[in-house]
């Protein structure tokens, strides 16, 4: 009976903390997030202005900005895990439709991701030129559908 | 208890004199054909009226459907705080789309809120803005979706507890919602800012979420343009208003970049709240237009 009862308490209490971890992880998983986010929006910054002809063309300030989303977003397959649909004390703005369309998803991010390699590949101002739209066309193409606008 | 019968029979007549208020004061009152104008149809100005007025955004198949996405066959499921509604088929199929529609149905669904049926429509659908337009160019839509291909799709019932009622009760709905008014030019504005106004009120139907609603789910027009909660119940609407001061654009230049690109070019607040969908349709309209609405949307301080 006594140890029925004691390891009722420690299941509880592993449970708990078991709760209160994946709570942490889900507010850095969403911070994670949106500092991937936050190095497209970096590069946008550089490449636009490019693409406008305000900015002269120069590969290796784009290159630089590239490094930054592969490094800011290197492990974005592990932070969309059922529990950070909410965080705990940032806010998010992914949509449910993250979760409930799966494929969906993984399709609109697969499209930007394959139109990024493109644009990685593109070297001369000519090809950055042609390969950018689809990019920014990909971004649209998941916030569109996942992202919920900002409160 | 005879008291309580007495009052019972006083309040009976008072009922009855109430729901006959309700259908007298409910009843639609749809144009007759001979109240539109003379018009010959320019598929052209229809085509282009009808990407300034979205019906693509919401006439869509469903997804599961199989069919074109770029038709607008109508069926895609429309969630809103009533119930879930399906937008009906627009292509000029005789069973399942508006092929039957006499012109005057049209004018009538577009801009007094009334079906074919004589049923009120709902105002997800933006009549109230349509109303502005101009009724010759609710004539040139109707005949661009007359070239469009016939696609045969029966679109399910609108998934709404008491439709009738609440179809019934739009009605006393339209003396606060529907300002049945046709766009008037400012002779102290440009043409191109009347052109801008013109599609930003009329077609564009912008307010119908950039604007905040009254208590009556009518626009409130004081705060006319100046954002608000967004219709999906989640986040905000931004302001149109000021949107240079607010650092939001440098100029009538990149407002007109924003809609010709959106975030291809990495306007990336135009991606989402179903704003993509309308800067796709922007992106279909000619320069002059989108110059037009980006000079009278930047002169509201």
């Amino acid at each position: 009976m006594k140890f029925g009862a004691m390891s009722l308490i420690a299941g509880t209490a592993m449970v708990l903390s078991a709760g209160f971890a994946m709570a942490g992880a889900a507010d850095d998983a969403i911070k994670a997030r949106q500092e991937c986010m936050k190095s497209h929006g970096a590069m946008m910054k550089v490449a636009v202005p490019m693409m406008k002809g305000e900015a002269p063309f120069d590969a290796a300030a784009l290159k630089a900005t590239y490094d930054g989303e592969d490094k800011a977003c290197a492990d974005w397959a592990k932070w969309w895990g059922a529990d950070t649909q909410k965080g705990e004390t940032v806010e998010t703005y992914a949509k449910p439709e993250i979760w409930t369309d799966a494929k969906g998803f993984e399709a609109a991010g697969g499209a930007w991701y394959e139109a990024a390699q493109k644009l990685r590949a593109a070297t001369d101002e000519a090809s950055f030129k042609a390969a950018f739209p689809a990019v920014g066309e990909g971004c649209k193409g998941c916030h569109e559908k996942f992202r919920r606008p900002k409160s | 208890m005879p008291k309580f019968k007495t009052i019972v029979k006083a309040l009976v007549p008072l009922a009855v004199l109430g729901l006959a208020g309700f259908w007298v004061l409910t009843i639609p009152h749809p144009l007759t054909a001979d109240q539109l104008p003379k018009h010959t149809a320019d598929v052209t100005n229809g085509e282009k009226l009808f990407h300034a007025s979205g019906c693509h955004s919401c006439h869509l198949p469903s997804k599961d459907s199989g069919l074109d996405e770029a038709s607008v066959a109508g069926g895609a499921p429309l969630k809103t705080p009533i119930g879930t509604l399906y937008p009906p088929n627009l292509t000029p199929d005789p069973e399942t789309g508006i092929g039957k529609w006499s012109d005057v149905d049209f004018v009538n669904a577009m801009q007094k809120g009334i079906g074919k049926d004589g049923e009120h429509l709902i105002p997800a659908f933006p009549y109230t803005s349509y109303a502005h337009m101009s009724t010759e160019d609710v004539l040139d839509i109707k005949a661009y979706l007359a070239t469009l291909p016939a696609v045969k799709n029966a679109v399910p019932q609108h998934e709404v507890t008491a439709l009738p009622l609440i179809r019934r009760g739009l009605g006393l709905w339209k003396y606060v919602g529907l300002k049945d008014a046709k766009f008037v030019n400012d002779p102290a504005q440009s043409a191109s800012w009347n052109r801008g106004a013109y599609l930003v009120n009329g077609a564009g139907h912008c307010a119908e979420c950039h604007t905040p609603r009254t208590f009556y789910m009518a626009s409130d027009d004081a705060k006319f343009l100046g954002g608000g909660p967004h219709p999906d119940g989640q986040g905000k609407v931004p302001s149109l208003r000021d949107l240079v001061g607010r650092g939001k654009y440098k100029d009538a230049a990149d407002l007109v970049s924003a809609f010709q690109d959106g975030e291809a070019m990495g306007y990336e607040h135009l991606s989402s709240g179903g704003m993509g969908a309308v800067q796709s349709n922007l992106s279909k309209l000619p320069v002059e237009d989108l110059n037009a609405i980006a000079e009278y949307l930047l002169s509201l301080k």
